[in-house]
């Protein structure tokens, strides 16, 4: 049987891997565990796209989005790498990623338990997130969907980025982008109150609570609704006024409660946040402002004088870590749908469908 | 007339079984030829002597012969050569860095078994130079690794002892419990009828016999606790086994310098300069716009995008990076991106 050039390139990076047991099952994807052919050694993950009934001619837009920027941002430490794309059998689409075996930081920030971790861990944790999503955005794409279960954990403790299925790249001016992105309890008020243009100070704002939820070791913000996630903000943050962010009320959805709330100081946080130290609540108070315009950039994150105070942050392999369960975790992380709060573990009160046929 | 088998008849004396009912087989690891005892104390007794049979110049001595445990003489060779062999290498997967190679040191062996097995006689001889030249290079190592296999042999043994010795002292626990409840019943129901012939009211046995009920689950929670501690000591030893013969951690000790936050990246384009505003007509109707502000969009980050994309392939080629990343070669990637930008720009939209 002769093949077409494309047919045989894929069969020949299809024989690369050598696909094992299922290591869990999504709405989306289904993760299995997988090999090397030519060295048994080599662990994978790959994750296969199930076929979805809403896009019959052609790929799911989440598959799209996540080939397409995982492959524009190989090669950086913190971001999981995507190492070989073919597709199988009826078409389905087969990503080879990278295998990380000690679940996620969602599970040491859970187990309160048996896990204890000190301000040197979460710094070098918060070191890794932010040098992850700088690479992000200095190669002009927004993850838009970080949160404590999609930064998976590598063998030798690196913490890495991953789940790029509502990424996207930045947007040209003219450009409309879909404000029903990023799970509810990482969402920033902008897209809470449905602006459309909007630029990467959306993810920082996810790793502020991110942040926040590593000292804390509960979600910072878990509103149940929007409404609800907005009157959070408003009560631990401040009530968003023109005052504070010029233009705001424009805004499509903007509504917050009458009572205004004058947006809380430094010292307001530190009682909360001081297991962080004094420079690190700074540095969670500029991730955590409301005017997107004044909240800090991955980059100035980055030459925060934070890092450079000590404690100094913890070498990966002393990093605390979890051996059990990792694997079916990393599964689950893999092959859930984006942007929705994990039913099971965590309230049954999920973000709403994201759908993106009736977005465009 | 029964026909004679080897194992009637000894091929040197022609002594068969009918004769000597007591007729033993011995064979001697040097040749593997098998002759009855009688003919090994006639032909060894003096010290030693020739093999008898016919073609064969192997010299052999009465202390070299055995019974054979295989009825099957080439098994039995091949069964004391392999027993020589896993002597003499004698690692385990501990001691190596990967599976790959533990594998390759697997299939090493093998061959070597095997020539020394079925090979020819230079294979076979190359093969012994091999084994030889390694036994006696390696001496130390092998008597450790000797030594370690012997502890685990030894901790397996003292594992599963103690877990037989735990198991039987659950039962006993379990029997004892049983009988203890019995006589508890046997005891309150006396005590009950006791009771009731004093004119009591029954109503006081209730409580009692509800207390009765419950050693039932707790004897179970006694059990189940005690199977637990059991098994999480094998667990511990388990643990222990396990230890043995890894690697030693090779801590880096390189002194390592300030922590660098952008871990040793930086991403300054080399061959552009972007400067502050810039400015272009096209721009500034959006500029305008008050809801690009509001949301937090900056116009920067568009022109260092745009800035980017004009240079972007300049000075690439495609030739001297054959391989990116992985897996993907350039031809791939290239393909893959052509597909995505013929979908990509539908997708754009939200």
């Amino acid at each position: 049987m002769t093949m077409d050039l494309v047919e045989q390139m894929n069969e020949q990076e299809k024989r690369k891997y050598v696909k094992g047991k299922k290591l869990g099952e999504g709405t989306y994807a289904n993760v299995y565990l997988g090999h090397a052919r030519h060295d048994a050694g080599v662990l994978v993950a790959i994750k296969k796209i199930k076929v979805q009934k809403e896009y019959k001619d052609g790929l799911a837009p989440d598959a799209v989005r996540e080939l397409k920027h995982l492959q524009e941002l190989l090669g950086h430490p913190n971001i999981i790498s995507l190492l070989s794309v073919f597709s199988s059998k009826d078409q389905n689409l087969n990503l080879v990623l990278e295998y990380l075996p000690l679940g996620d930081l969602e599970m040491l920030i859970r187990d309160v338990d048996r896990v204890r971790y000190g301000t040197a861990d979460m710094k070098a944790w918060m070191g890794m997130l932010t040098r992850a999503v700088w690479f992000c955005h200095d190669n002009f794409v927004l993850h838009r969907d970080i949160k404590p279960n999609n930064l998976l954990i590598a063998a030798n403790g690196e913490v890495k980025l991953a789940d790029f299925g509502l990424a996207r790249s930045f947007a040209d001016p003219g450009t409309r982008m879909t404000a029903n992105v990023i799970t509810r309890w990482y969402r920033p008020p902008e897209l809470l109150f449905g602006a459309r243009h909007y630029s990467g100070a959306v993810d920082i704002w996810s790793v502020g609570l991110v942040f926040a939820e590593l000292v804390l070791r509960a979600p910072f913000l878990p509103g149940n609704t929007e409404v609800d996630q907005i009157n959070l903000i408003c009560r631990q943050i401040g009530t968003p006024t023109e005052d504070n962010w010029p233009g705001v009320t424009q805004l499509k959805e903007y509504t917050v409660p009458s009572e205004v709330v004058p947006v809380w100081g430094k010292d307001a946080y530190m009682s909360r946040f001081g297991g962080a130290g004094s420079d690190g609540v700074d540095l969670l108070v500029r991730t955590l402002a409301l005017d997107p315009k004044n909240r800090i950039t991955a980059r100035e994150m980055l030459e925060h004088r934070w890092w450079r105070t000590d404690p100094r942050p913890t070498r990966n392999e002393d990093l605390p870590r979890k051996s059990a369960g990792g694997e079916e975790k990393a599964a689950v992380d893999l092959s859930r749908r984006n942007g929705v709060v994990d039913d099971g573990a965590r309230g049954t009160k999920v973000a709403r469908k994201l759908d993106f046929g009736a977005a465009r | 007339m029964p026909v004679l088998t080897s194992d009637d008849m000894c091929p040197v004396c022609k002594m068969i079984r009918y004769l000597n009912k007591d007729m033993e087989f011995l064979i001697n690891p040097e040749c593997y030829h098998s002759m009855c005892s009688n003919c090994v104390n006639r032909l060894f007794n003096d010290g030693p002597n020739q093999c008898p049979y016919a073609g064969c110049h192997k010299t052999l001595r009465r202390k070299g012969f055995r019974s054979a445990f295989f009825g099957d003489l080439t098994v039995e060779r091949e069964v004391d050569i392999r027993r020589r062999v896993a002597a003499v290498f004698n690692r385990v997967e501990d001691d190596f860095e990967t599976l790959r190679d533990y594998n390759n040191y697997l299939q090493m062996v093998e061959d070597l078994t095997f020539d020394l097995v079925s090979g020819t006689d230079a294979r076979r001889h190359d093969a012994e130079a091999t084994l030889q030249q390694w036994e006696a290079s390696h001496k130390a190592e092998i008597e450790r690794n000797r030594k370690a296999g012997r502890d685990a042999d030894e901790m397996t043994r003292r594992r599963v002892n103690a877990e037989r010795e735990a198991a039987r002292q659950r039962r006993v626990d379990a029997l004892r419990e049983a009988e203890d409840e019995k006589v508890e019943r046997a005891r309150s129901r006396e005590a009950e009828l006791d009771s009731l012939a004093q004119g009591a009211a029954p109503g006081g046995g209730d409580g009692q016999r509800v207390q009765l009920k419950r050693p039932g689950p707790a004897a179970g929670s006694s059990l189940a606790s005690a199977s637990f501690s059991s098994a999480s000591g094998a667990l511990a030893d388990v643990g222990r086994l396990s230890i043995r013969g890894l690697k030693e951690k090779r801590k880096p000790a390189a002194a390592e310098g300030p922590y660098d936050p952008f871990g040793g990246m930086d991403f300054v384009p080399s061959r552009y300069r972007v400067r502050e505003g810039l400015d272009h007509p096209w721009l500034n109707k959006y500029r305008l716009d008050r809801s690009y502000a509001t949301g937090g969009y900056t116009f920067n980050e568009y022109t260092h995008r745009a800035m980017f994309e004009a240079f972007a392939g300049l000075g690439v080629f495609v030739d001297d990076e054959k391989e990116v990343g992985i897996g993907l070669s350039a031809r791939e990637v290239a393909t893959i991106g052509a597909g995505i930008a013929a979908v990509g720009d539908r997708m754009e939209l939200d």
